[in-house]
């Protein structure tokens, strides 16, 4: 699985609200009984159910449209990621599944079929005598199953990635077959349509499109008025996706300084000598402005960082292992190594900034470019809401005022709560502190690689990527959001 | 062999999605003619807890001395939230307060429903699931009251109120 695949799953479904699968799968059941109690038709309450589905998943594409402007925008490659759509529409993992490939003539793209054989919504449908709803008075024999609601939950996340990503094609994606039917499994056929093929489809569709006018009124809005402002996502959207994350890692060191040079060419429209010369005799400032970009980039995925920041604890707790960070870099690492890194973004300059600008970053120390790093990194922190000024010296003193002070309710179940909440965030803290250990080995990996094999021949230099250092800091991330999950239930 | 609804139980779902379904339901409904979107979200609250019980229940009696326990369990395991409550004795009143009610985050300017209805109906049957059957004489029976704050309306909790009354109140 890929890192961003990876990544995208685990915040999904920390930070998305969860409750238990059977509460979930009730409620949806019990939302086709209602619609079938207006409709008094089988037929129509699926149509309807998957319309709702597909309302359903516009609004939160829409609420939350920035994390998916890094998704690809290739429809074969959003089908690729089938299993994000799954975890990001459905909160759980998507267990075994098999793809078919169908050769479609004279056209870009073949038709998909995908077959699930666990279905959650069916489980044990009909066992209970509130399963009311009665599949075999659906004659049609086109007419959908049980998930058709989480179908159109998923056309309309897959297609609003292709509307945002401006992609001139869309995906139909229909349910062939289903467990509560009497399928052995649940089966989707994704189609891919151009833009006029999907115009057509829609409007030929002239009974599910009566259904809908009956019972809805209006219709989906299908277009996205695309905003006039560019943000600094849309500029990088283009090379900052999932697809192309995975080719920066397989890619040696010069590949990205090329790469670098075309997106400021590309998308800045000046030489990267001239972009650069903004900066000369103002190289610190440069630096500082790198750390404290790169909190800013990091809080656009989702604004997921300034919203943690506005949680009081998170913010604190943030705020301590920034701290710790910066005091253990200068502690643990050695300063040849620091130096080292200071000589990588020397070599990454060479050719792409002008020679006195180049000149003047070699004279800063290895400990001066950590420094300005970290203080522009702690005025973006400062922005997005943490107050490193009313930090105690370490967590401890924080968790002990805090009860002192009372702060912390007394009810006995508050405290067992924090209690429990304690060795949990102590956890996190190590394992932070463990990846922090991991990532700053990095440099030495890459001096050692004589003939710069490249990050990822670095990050993976041990045995394999799953035991080389990838997996490592994989392995500790996961132990992270395994402690968050715990924290919030 | 698919999923029982038994291993349904050791999971979770996000509800993103599917809270926004239930506030098009509620459209959908209102579009339809139906006036009564108080008593139908309750209704489905009722359902859900009548197959729900039938793979889980926090205990074998619910009375005043552990209603408390009872509900933050049924909350915590069910629906994810964090509930404090407050027992009105004078009024025989249960209060609820959801600060993350899974049915409620956002406000719609034309609906005018709380999702968490459903969770009222859905607990209050619970409750008279569990003593259905009880002999205890001092076991207790919730019914709903009202949703008295919602996310849903512009507030920041979800308030859910219950009437409580005892066996042995005759």
């Amino acid at each position: 699985m890929g890192v961003f695949q990876w990544l995208m799953k685990k915040i999904t479904k920390v930070f998305g609200h969860s409750t238990n699968a059977l509460f979930y799968t009730l409620l949806y059941r019990e939302i086709l009984k209602e619609i079938n109690e207006i409709t008094k038709k089988e037929e129509d309450s699926l149509v309807v159910l998957k319309e709702m589905g597909k309302r359903a998943g516009y609004e939160s594409c829409e609420r939350h449209s920035s994390v998916f402007k890094f998704m690809p925008g290739s429809p074969k490659k959003i089908l690729e990621y089938f299993e994000i759509l799954w975890v990001v529409v459905f909160g759980r993992e998507l267990d075994d599944y098999s793809y078919e490939e169908i050769f479609k003539e004279d056209s870009k793209y073949n038709d998909y079929v995908l077959r699930i054989s666990k279905c959650p919504l069916c489980a044990g449908y009909g066992q209970d005598i509130e399963d009311t709803f009665d599949f075999s008075k659906t004659k049609n024999k086109e007419t959908e199953g049980l998930a058709c609601g989480l179908c159109g939950m998923l056309e309309s996340v897959a297609n609003f990635i292709l509307k945002i990503k401006r992609n001139d094609y869309r995906i139909q994606i229909t349910e062939q077959t289903c467990i509560a039917k009497g399928g052995d499994s649940l089966q989707f056929i994704c189609k891919i349509y151009d833009y006029n093929q999907w115009k057509k489809l829609v409007d030929s569709r002239a009974q599910e499109k009566m259904t809908i006018d009956a019972y809805f009124g209006d219709r989906l809005e299908e277009e996205i008025i695309q905003e006039t402002k560019f943000d600094i996502i849309d500029k990088l959207q283009d090379v900052i996706s999932i697809d192309k994350l995975e080719e920066y890692l397989d890619e040696p060191f010069e590949t990205i300084k090329e790469r670098v040079s075309d997106i400021i060419r590309d998308k800045l429209n000046m030489e990267p000598e001239h972009f650069f010369d903004y900066f000369r005799n103002y190289e610190d400032d440069m630096i500082r402005i790198i750390g404290y970009l790169g909190i800013h980039l990091l809080n656009e995925y989702g604004g997921l960082l300034e919203r943690s920041l506005k949680n009081e604890w998170f913010a604190k707790v943030f705020g301590y292992i920034f701290k710790q960070v910066k005091e253990m870099v200068l502690l643990f690492i050695p300063l040849d190594v620091i130096r080292d890194y200071n000589d990588l973004l020397v070599n990454f300059l060479e050719g792409l900034a002008p020679v006195e600008m180049v000149d003047n970053i070699r004279h800063f120390t290895g400990r001066d470019t950590i420094n300005l790093l970290f203080e522009g990194a702690k005025m973006a922190l400062e922005n997005l809401g943490i107050e490193f000024t009313e930090l105690k010296e370490n967590i401890w003193e924080e968790l002990k005022k805090e009860r002192e002070d009372g702060l912390l309710p007394s009810e006995s179940t508050t405290v067992d709560k924090t209690r429990e909440r304690v060795p949990h965030i102590l956890n996190i803290i190590q394992e932070m502190l463990m990846i922090i250990t991991d990532i700053f080995t990095l440099p030495i990996r890459v001096l050692i690689s004589e003939s710069h094999y490249g990050l990822k021949t670095a990050i993976n230099s041990i045995i394999s990527e799953e035991e080389g250092l990838y997996g490592s800091i994989k392995e500790r991330f996961d132990s992270i959001f395994d402690q968050i999950e715990e924290i919030r239930k | 062999m698919n999923y029982s609804r038994e291993e349904l139980i050791q999971t979770d779902a996000t509800m993103n999605q599917m809270r926004n379904a239930v506030y098009e339901l509620a459209r959908f409904m209102e579009k339809n003619g139906l006036t009564n979107l108080k008593e139908k979200l309750r209704k489905m609250g009722n359902n859900i807890s009548r197959t729900f019980i039938r793979y889980w229940k926090p205990t074998d009696t619910v009375n005043l001395s552990n209603l408390k326990d009872v509900l933050t369990t049924i909350y915590q395991k069910i629906l994810n939230s964090s509930v404090s409550i407050e027992i009105v004795e004078v009024e025989n009143l249960v209060k609820v307060r959801d600060y993350k009610c899974a049915l409620c985050k956002y406000q719609y300017d034309d609906v005018e429903i709380a999702g968490c209805e459903i969770i009222l109906g859905m607990v209050s049957e619970i409750i008279k699931l569990i003593n259905g059957d009880a002999e205890d004489l001092s076991s207790v029976l919730i019914e709903p009251l009202e949703v008295a704050e919602s996310r849903a309306y512009g507030d920041k909790v979800c308030t859910q109120v219950y009437n409580y009354k005892t066996s042995e109140r005759g």
